[in-house]
């Protein structure tokens, strides 16, 4: 019955050539991962850390690029790749759990220890160190590694367990449901003749997913009207007086967020979401130029940093882009209204070899960028989407999402690969689980507390970022102030800050602190208002705006935690 | 809450009025009628096979296909047996590997397939959703069910699965076959002592004779054996949920599909066992007269918790745990 089904399946695709029929007997597979990035990778890697999932199930992970170039990816020393992503400790965890983590190179990996993020427009602050995780003590809030670390890694201790088949090179071609009677299982037609008919589909296949569109899932969402402009930067060493780069900064400008992370001592990535004109013209940029930018944008007053960003586009757009030394006369211009010291920390006017003592409030912004590792400037269109389920039915039975396919998340937390492997995480524990019990992996049943477990989490996390770029986009006063006023109370409030990182994935976001915490920022924000005259004058609808927003994130968080 | 939508199949042909759920629309149950009409005299089980030289009659594979589509929805009339299903095994699977531990606490149990090598039967298959699990985890399984079209079903939906259509599941020593027949039947066919586990899930309630049945499934278990059974408790409670709510208020399912005085409280099934023997020389399956001993047999309740989506087995003891569905293990004698 089962080549007749094959049978009937191409006699209907007349394209197809006689020479692949004779391959197009089904293979049987228990799960077929489509997809090679690090979710795909990751759920691979964590089914084969299980013993039961290697003697009960048939994995074949496929990936339509070459995974022996990740394999051997090994880039010069002192050069990074420019994907970066901060692994959150929850994710580290999982990784150590599965002994994955044991293959990412450790010297290419830098610990965040500390967080700086700034109002772009009022300067207000927020402070957090791993030592605020109220829950449990965290040497780091994040570990800064490269994707392609993480992902050889990955492939690295797969490598160990020759039940997992990888097929590379190998696109999907179609996906159909097989006609067997009782049965309705994705046939997965690849591009090398191949069909594998298997129980369960996961679509880890990105944002454009072929598996979400087989099995009929809708996703909504809108692409933001920013670009994330990324880069590799070097610069000097902090000084003896000074901590080490482990500190991360953020500073949110109205055309989005501009990001420093740290990769070594002397390295450090770029993640700056700004308007798409802005990103094309920054790319275009002289590399020099494109660092004394980045400098500006993390310490010019933002009227300053809005005029630059002007010059700069209208001279790309007359095709004649800024010189350095247009931009150095700019620059010190600039500085000089601004009353800005040329040995200020303020200042990004290039000194001498950092001798002596650094000046004051140095460590409130991050390294002043030498140069640009060429190469790596490169932007990407930044979205939101969640797709509106993450099981299929019907006509699209047994098939899952994860990561990216199921939803992308604008990157101002940081987020988006932690939430991939979040997935990943609960999606193996509930094939470990089901397996457990005697059940069918593939059904709804079974798949079931996946989306129980991640969807609300993911929907919270997605939203929140998402009503933070869009709370942070605004120039208006009222808002400016009322986010300010939101910021600097959460500041003098240690116990708030650990439940922002708990919720940001610091640590598993169990039992109640988190709820607390939420709860009291949402009050924290009112009640401060309310006792400020102005807050008369500009009625409190502002103040309600950011409380609100807080108390929706403990709502869904506490939400997220019933269901 | 479909509380009611849990009968797990037909059981015997002398009992049975209402053999198995039937669906709340008319086609359906037209299609469900006229097959176990039609098709119950059959005394050959029937099972498709997935090679190209079977002589299956496309009709009534298409015809069969329809009622599987009902028993394996797991969004329809049947979602609440897939629901419960994990739970059932949860149990099922605790209390093997208990009492091994008992039976010997250095014992090499396999906690993750206890049933491995195990002869296994499922008394009322249906379609097969508990059968197909107790195989996974390395039952050698016999599903049975006094409805053809049941058998049909079943087999069908295993075929299509490879894990299951091979006759020992790979590494986990299970297998899986289907049987039309009742238990008083394969009783007479196989002989008493047959088999290590015997299940009859949601059930009992539409017994005509519950004593008799028991009585069956009970002769069927080897000594030292497990018989777990699952069914709803004559409680008003029970009655509000799975009768009033489920019947007649939401008509989930189909009234009449259960009948109040059918139930059966957990206190009867355990004074049936206080006073059954295997044998006349045996000693009762459960002794003494006090609270009866866990390793001797064990009532659970269980309830759907909609919140979670998911039905949950309740603590023991709880005030609630055997007010309505509840599920009940017993050991036959090893010396019976």
């Amino acid at each position: 019955m089962l080549s007749r089904v094959a049978t009937k399946y191409w006699r209907g695709r007349v394209s197809v050539s006689t020479k692949r029929h004779a391959s197009s007997v089904p293979s049987e597979r228990d799960v077929v991962i489509v997809g090679g990035g690090p979710a795909g990778l990751a759920l691979a890697s964590s089914l084969a850390s299980s013993k039961l999932v290697r003697e009960s199930l048939k994995v074949t992970l496929v990936e339509a690029g070459d995974l022996s170039k990740v394999r051997e990816w090994d880039p010069p020393r002192g050069t990074y790749s420019n994907r970066v992503s901060s692994i959150t400790n929850s994710s580290h965890e999982f990784l150590q759990g599965t002994g994955a983590w044991d293959h990412v190179e450790q010297g290419r990996t830098q610990p965040i220890e500390e967080m700086e993020v700034w109002d772009g427009i009022s300067d207000a602050r927020i402070h957090f160190s791993a030592g605020d995780a109220a829950v449990e003590p965290a040497s780091q809030i994040a570990r800064l590694t490269e994707n392609l670390n993480l992902q050889r890694g990955l492939l690295r201790h797969l490598s160990q367990f020759s039940e997992i088949e990888l097929a590379d090179k190998v696109k999907v071609d179609s996906i159909v449901q097989d006609e067997q009677e009782g049965g309705g299982w994705p046939l997965v037609h690849l591009s090398d003749g191949r069909v594998l008919r298997t129980r369960l589909l996961v679509g880890a296949d990105g944002f454009n997913s072929p598996v979400r569109s087989f099995a009929g899932i809708q996703s909504y969402g809108w692409a933001y009207d920013t670009h994330g402009v990324v880069a590799t930067l070097f610069h000097a060493p902090r000084n003896s007086l000074q901590s080490p780069n482990t500190v991360a900064y953020q500073r949110f400008l109205p055309t989005g967020p501009i990001a420093f992370l740290p990769l070594s001592e002397t390295a450090s990535s770029l993640v700056w979401s700004t308007r798409p004109p802005l990103a094309a013209a920054l790319k275009a940029l002289d590399p020099a130029v494109f660092a004394g930018m980045v400098n500006a944008a993390f310490r010019l007053p933002e009227t300053s940093v809005r005029y630059l960003n002007n010059e700069m586009l209208q001279a790309h757009l007359a095709g004649t882009p800024l010189s350095l030394a247009q931009f150095h006369e700019e620059l010190e211009f600039r500085e000089k209204s601004h009353m800005i010291d040329s040995r200020s920390a303020l200042s990004s006017v290039r000194r001498p070899a950092d001798s002596g003592m650094p000046p004051d409030g140095a460590e409130d912004y991050p390294p002043l960028v030498t140069s640009v590792q060429p190469g790596t400037v490169a932007s990407f269109p930044l979205k939101f989407s969640h797709a509106d389920s993450y099981i299929g039915e019907g006509r699209g039975a047994r098939t899952v999402l994860v990561g990216d396919a199921a939803h992308t998340i604008h990157p101002l937390a940081g987020q988006g690969l932690n939430l991939g492997l979040a997935d990943v995480e609960a999606l193996s524990e509930c094939i470990v689980d089901a397996l457990s019990l005697g059940g069918d992996i593939g059904s709804y049943t079974a798949l079931t507390p996946y989306a129980r477990t991640r969807y609300f989490e993911n929907h919270k996390m997605l939203s929140a970022c998402d009503k933070l770029h869009k709370l942070y986009a605004s120039t208006a006063e009222p808002v400016v102030w009322a986010r300010s006023v939101g910021v600097e109370v959460l500041n003098e409030l240690d116990a708030l800050k650990g439940a922002l990182m708990m919720s940001a994935g610091t640590t598993k976001t169990r039992g109640p602190p988190g709820q607390v915490g939420w709860e009291l920022a949402a009050r924290g924000v009112e009640g401060f208002a309310k006792n400020v005259d102005n807050v008369r004058v500009l009625g409190s609808s502002i103040a309600g705006v950011v409380g609100a927003g807080l108390r929706q994130l403990w709502q869904q968080n506490s939400q997220g935690r019933r269901l | 809450m479909r509380l009611s939508s849990l009968c797990h199949g037909a059981f015997s042909s002398t009992y049975a009025r209402a053999p198995f759920q039937l669906p709340t629309s008319l086609a359906a149950r037209r299609a469900l009628t006229r097959s176990y009409h039609t098709n119950y005299p059959a005394q050959n089980a029937y099972v498709p096979s997935t090679s190209s030289g079977s002589t299956v009659n496309q009709d009534e594979i298409a015809h069969f296909s329809r009622l599987s589509s009902l028993w394996w929805d797991e969004h329809g009339e049947f979602g609440q047996l897939h629901k419960m299903n994990p739970t059932r095994v949860k149990f099922i699977r605790g209390k093997l590997v208990e009492s091994a531990l008992e039976d010997d606490l250095n014992a090499n149990v396999d906690e993750i397939r206890p049933l491995k090598g195990k002869a296994v039967l499922d008394v009322g298959c249906g379609g097969g959703v508990l059968s197909e699990s107790l195989a996974r985890l390395g039952g050698i399984t016999l599903g049975i069910d006094a409805s053809h079209s049941n058998i049909q079903i079943a087999s069908m939906h295993a075929a299509a699965d490879p894990a299951l259509r091979s006759r020992t599941i790979g590494h986990t020593g299970g297998s899986l076959e289907y049987k039309h027949t009742s238990a008083e039947d394969l009783l007479r066919e196989h002989g008493p002592n047959s088999f290590d586990v015997v299940c009859s899930m949601e059930v009992l309630e539409h017994v005509n004779n519950p004593r008799s049945f028991l009585d069956s499934c009970a002769q069927l278990v080897k000594p030292g054996g497990y018989l777990f059974l699952s069914t709803i408790a004559r409680t008003p409670l029970a009655y509000f949920l799975t009768i009033f709510m489920a019947e007649d208020l939401l008509r989930f399912v189909a009234p009449g599909t259960h009948t109040y005085s059918k139930y059966v409280n957990p206190h009867e099934l355990e004074e049936f066992f206080r006073s059954y023997k295997s044998s006349l020389t045996g000693r009762n399956w459960i002794t003494g007269n006090g609270p009866i001993s866990r390793v001797q047999a064990e009532t659970r309740g269980m309830m759907y918790v909609p919140w979670r989506g998911e039905w949950v087995l309740l603590d023991r003891g709880s005030k609630w745990a055997e007010g309505c569905n509840y599920l009940f293990w017993v050991r036959k004698p090893v010396e019976a």
